[in-house]
């Protein structure tokens, strides 16, 4: 499939600058966003659909009097449409309320160099193809064990692209690629009946591994199979990155972004260059770190991305700011402009939230747990009181660990705790380092986790 | 755009062989923003236009959606969408067959009293700003409000190669509010959803002196709440809490085709699985719910949908896919977010029945246990294991309501918590909200107040 051209998506940001700045706009900003996706999907045990996505669209802000407008439109190769969205963006800064921390879009930076965030390979992919990669993850479950249902699950590959411009000159171009397997399962064997479980592999470059996420996706499932309960008691947890990026992201994330921590709504407020998580805990948002999948040349605002050091020995070293964020605190942006495609406004998110990996591997991890859970699927962590960090969620399945070895599943444990305290608690890193939406990270181990047995 | 659409649908039955073939478009025009301490962060407006498409070639589906209406390009779209749907095929040991139902043919025209498109944006920022003010001023320990607000309105088209075509309007109003409250070190965290599909009349009934202090109320009073014991105990629902474990808990289990992926709910039709008590209901025509429309993204009227009735399950929300595959009717219940993504079972407005009993009954019956009144989110596993977050909360103590309690959550098995339900109230509430199923619909949810014998409570003390 054609794609817009580099030179017709920015020349389009450009021109639609001066039109709102012909019109009234005391400053302006235009995001031009091409998407583009094939899936095949996957549903109970079959391949039962192929469908592809394509989504163009331009997302216009402008500033009137301090007061901020945005109006978009998936219409953009018609020249009145777009005027039409920049009068609606300015109507909308009219109806709006003056913002005196307001101090103007940012200015143009140099941008940084960044490594396979784009496949060639990728954009080119057939819808066939693509059922071959399905196929073989499918195959691959369906080979491990008779007793494994695929669910549901799928591959899809995509393109996105961007360009920005601003009144003050920034003018940016980005594309990107992305291929992703996943497949939740559950095992049957008579009517015992596992929860679900699911593994995914999502990359930049055309390496997906679907054969492995099949096996995993099958491996998990089979091992959920035999289940114990457990007492209510304190134990040591080994938490993966699958149940990390639920309980990090509603809380600790959170609490490094800038517009939580102005707002009252982060207990890290006050916390910076004190002592906030383990000795062992260093954090980095990194958006150029290669491959990673929120990797990109700049931010929601067309600010350059870069790699900001969050925590270091457990001592917090700083925030995430956008553009508005950072003049409010008279500090940098970090690049951390968020934003989803052409539908929204910017607003302060991480990009790849990386904590740093140790040195012990997986099996050295649980090899030292005398009595403990293995926790990777959680739910309810977005119910987590995200100020506090006070959590109380469900674990299912879970794996008990019991004198360094997994022994047995466990179903329907719950966990209670604050994640803030929780981080302190961390006794080891581990190397297994993955990369998952925004987080990378290894596995870590935390002693002492109150967990309400059936 | 009836003439363009059946043109469509037709050339993929006639040229490329589709068993069956639909389009659905859209012509959307939406309003919104978010307002933090009274700083709106952006107005936005936005037109969202688009068409999907989608075919069923030997029992597979492929689809395609395009952000435009122009013919070649839809033509153009179909054809893939039918060449795609072969090729996903190639292997399919069961195809997809579809249950049959009638051809419609129908105009649906929402009659609001005050529509949100003509409203001035002014005005919805400012009746947002007084709720905030409300709010912030009602306590100094209230630290920051967020309000987003949003609007929808414009017009929906459906067709499909068996002679249906429907146009339908559409507007939603909704907002959500949540305030965050700190003392000593102390932070709670309050939150409020409401949703209409009737028009901008809706905050008539929630003015913003009323909503802001409730918000502004509940961060405060959970400030010198204690943290709950963890263990099994009695436990009283509120409304709203009820809703969500309908929702959740049940609701998705009975949702056909996760019931067909291995939920516990398939080999249980016309068993008793929970209290003579339960009686829940997926209702899609209540006028003016949050979760209510006239017809399906599949042309399929909405019903009201009796799931469980004195504990027997009847019936299950379905497509017309797992209609056909349980013989059974379609029941109204497949809904896309929008024209990029396809139609899945959603649920509508999902609810338990109430009785007789008052509140104070329920309470009074409890020795030792807690009062889940309101709450912050849910979650729950095909196999039946459920999550209710909670936002407010009280111990019971000796048949009386005692101490607040924060950040609690309440979790256990759907089937086995369903039996333990040992009285039912007469106050019944139905609540706007959101759910997420990989795309976002707007559903409705609620009940009465409800005793349940045991839950397991998670809590740190």
């Amino acid at each position: 499939m054609a794609v817009l051209e580099k030179e017709f998506m920015l020349s389009l940001a450009e021109n639609t600058v001066k039109t709102a700045q012909q019109k009234g706009a005391a400053e302006a900003e235009a995001f031009v966003y091409e998407g583009k996706a094939t899936n095949i999907g996957i549903e109970r045990g079959q391949i039962t659909k192929n469908d592809r996505i394509l989504d163009r669209g331009i997302g216009i802000r402008v500033q009137i009097r301090k007061a901020i407008g945005f109006a978009y439109t998936n219409i953009i190769e018609n020249q009145t449409a777009i005027e039409t969205t920049v009068i609606k963006a300015l109507e909308a800064a009219r109806a709006s309320k003056p913002d005196n921390d307001w101090k103007g879009l940012p200015e143009k930076k140099p941008y940084p160099q960044i490594e396979k965030t784009f496949d060639v390979k990728i954009l080119e992919l057939h819808s066939d193809e693509l059922v071959n990669v399905a196929t073989a993850m499918l195959d691959a479950a369906i080979e491990a064990d008779k007793r494994v249902l695929p669910i549901e699950g799928g591959c899809g590959a995509g393109y996105v692209s961007n360009a920005i411009a601003n009144s003050h000159g920034i003018a940016g171009f980005d594309q990107a690629t992305m291929i992703e397997c996943s497949l939740a399962t559950l095992a049957k064997d008579g009517s015992n009946v596992t929860p679900v479980c699911f593994e995914f592999n999502a990359e930049r470059n055309f390496n997906v591994n679907p054969v492995w996420v099949g096996k995993e996706a099958a491996r998990l499932a089979v091992s959920a199979l035999k289940t114990k309960q457990m007492e209510t008691k304190k134990y040591e947890l080994i938490f993966t990155q699958f149940a990390l990026q639920e309980l990090l992201y509603y809380t600790l994330v959170n609490a490094v972004e800038a517009d939580n921590v102005q707002r009252n709504q982060s207990p890290f407020k006050e916390k910076l260059s004190t002592q906030v998580g383990s000795e062992k805990l260093t954090i980095y948002d990194d958006g150029l770190l290669p491959g990673g999948l929120r990797t990109g040349i700049f931010d929601g605002e067309g600010f350059p991305h870069q790699k900001t050091l969050l925590m270091e020995k457990g001592v917090l070293h700083s925030f995430l700011y956008d553009n508005y964020t950072a003049k409010k605190a008279g500090v940098e942006s970090t690049g951390n402009a968020s934003r989803a495609g052409y539908l929204s406004t910017p607003n302060v998110e991480a990009t790849n939230f990386h904590i740093l990996p140790g040195s012990k591997s997986a099996d050295q991890m649980l090899s030292e747990v005398d009595d403990g859970l293995l926790v990777s699927y959680l739910q309810g962590a977005h119910s987590s009181n995200p100020v506090s960090g006070e959590f109380s969620v469900v674990a299912t399945p879970a794996w008990r660990i019991k004198k360094g070895k997994i022994e047995y599943a466990t179903r329907g444990v719950m966990l209670a705790g604050n994640i803030f305290e929780l981080l302190k608690n961390i006794n080891e890193v581990g190397s297994n380092e993955r990369k998952m939406g925004q987080l990378v990270a290894p596995w870590l181990r935390v002693a002492n986790v109150k967990v309400i047995g059936k | 755009m009836k003439d363009l659409l059946t043109r469509v649908t037709s050339t993929a039955a006639e040229k490329f062989g589709a068993e069956y073939a639909e389009v659905r478009a859209q012509k959307l025009f939406k309003t919104s923003f978010t307002m933090k301490e009274g700083r709106v962060e952006a107005a936005k407006q936005g037109i969202e236009n688009g068409v999907a498409l989608r075919t069923l070639v030997k029992g597979a589906w492929g689809s395609a959606s395009v952000g435009s209406f122009d013919t070649a390009i839809l033509m153009d779209a179909i054809s893939d969408a039918c060449v795609m749907a072969r090729q996903a095929g190639l292997r399919l040991k069961n195809p997809i067959r579809l249950a049959a139902t009638k051809a419609i043919e129908d105009h649906v025209q929402v009659k609001p009293k005050r529509n949100p498109s003509e409203v001035s944006i002014e005005e919805k920022i400012k009746n947002a700003s007084s709720t905030n003010n409300v709010a912030l001023k009602s306590d100094k320990r209230v630290k920051s409000c967020t309000i987003d607000y949003f609007d929808l309105t414009g017009t929906s088209y459906f067709a499909n190669n068996e002679g249906t075509y429907i146009e339908q309007d559409k507007l939603y109003v909704w907002s959500r509010l949540t305030a965050s409250a700190l003392q000593n070190g102390v932070f709670t965290f309050s939150r409020e959803e409401i949703g209409s599909t009737l028009g901008y009349e809706i905050f008539d009934k929630d003015p913003p002196e009323i909503l802001g202090e409730r918000l502004a109320k509940r961060a405060v009073s959970q400030l010198n709440a204690k943290s709950p014991k963890g263990g099994t105990f009695p436990a009283v629902l509120g409304p709203n809490v009820v809703g969500v474990f309908v929702h959740e808990a049940f609701g998705h289990l009975a949702e056909a085709d996760l019931a067909l992926s291995g939920g516990v709910l398939a080999d249980n039709m016309g068993k008793k699985i929970a209290s003579d008590l339960v009686t829940f209901y997926d209702d899609g025509t209540i006028n003016g719910a949050f979760g209510s429309f006239k017809y399906d993204d599949e042309g399929v009227p909405a019903k009201k949908t009796l799931l469980i009735k004195d504990g027997v399950v009847t019936g299950l929300m379905h497509n017309r896919e797992t209609a056909q595959k349980f013989n059974s009717e379609p029941t109204g219940n497949a809904r896309a977010e929008d024209f990029r993504v396809e139609p899945i079972i959603r649920m509508r407005n999902t609810y338990m029945a109430p009785r007789e009993r008052s509140l104070e009954e329920l309470i009074e019956g409890v020795d030792f246990g807690y009062y889940f009144k309101n709450f912050r989110g849910g979650q729950a596993n095909l196999d039946g294991t459920f999550q209710v977050g909670i936002q407010e909360a009280y111990e019971i103590v000796k048949g009386e309501v005692g101490d607040p309690v924060r950040d609690a959550s309440i979790s256990g098995n759907t089937l086995e918590t369903l039996l333990k339900v040992d009285a039912v109230g007469k106050d019944f509430e139905l609540s706007a909200g959101r759910c997420g199923k990989g795309q976002t619909a707007f559903i409705g949810d609620g009940g009465p107040n409800i005793r349940v014998r045991e839950v397991i409570v998670g809590g740190s003390a």
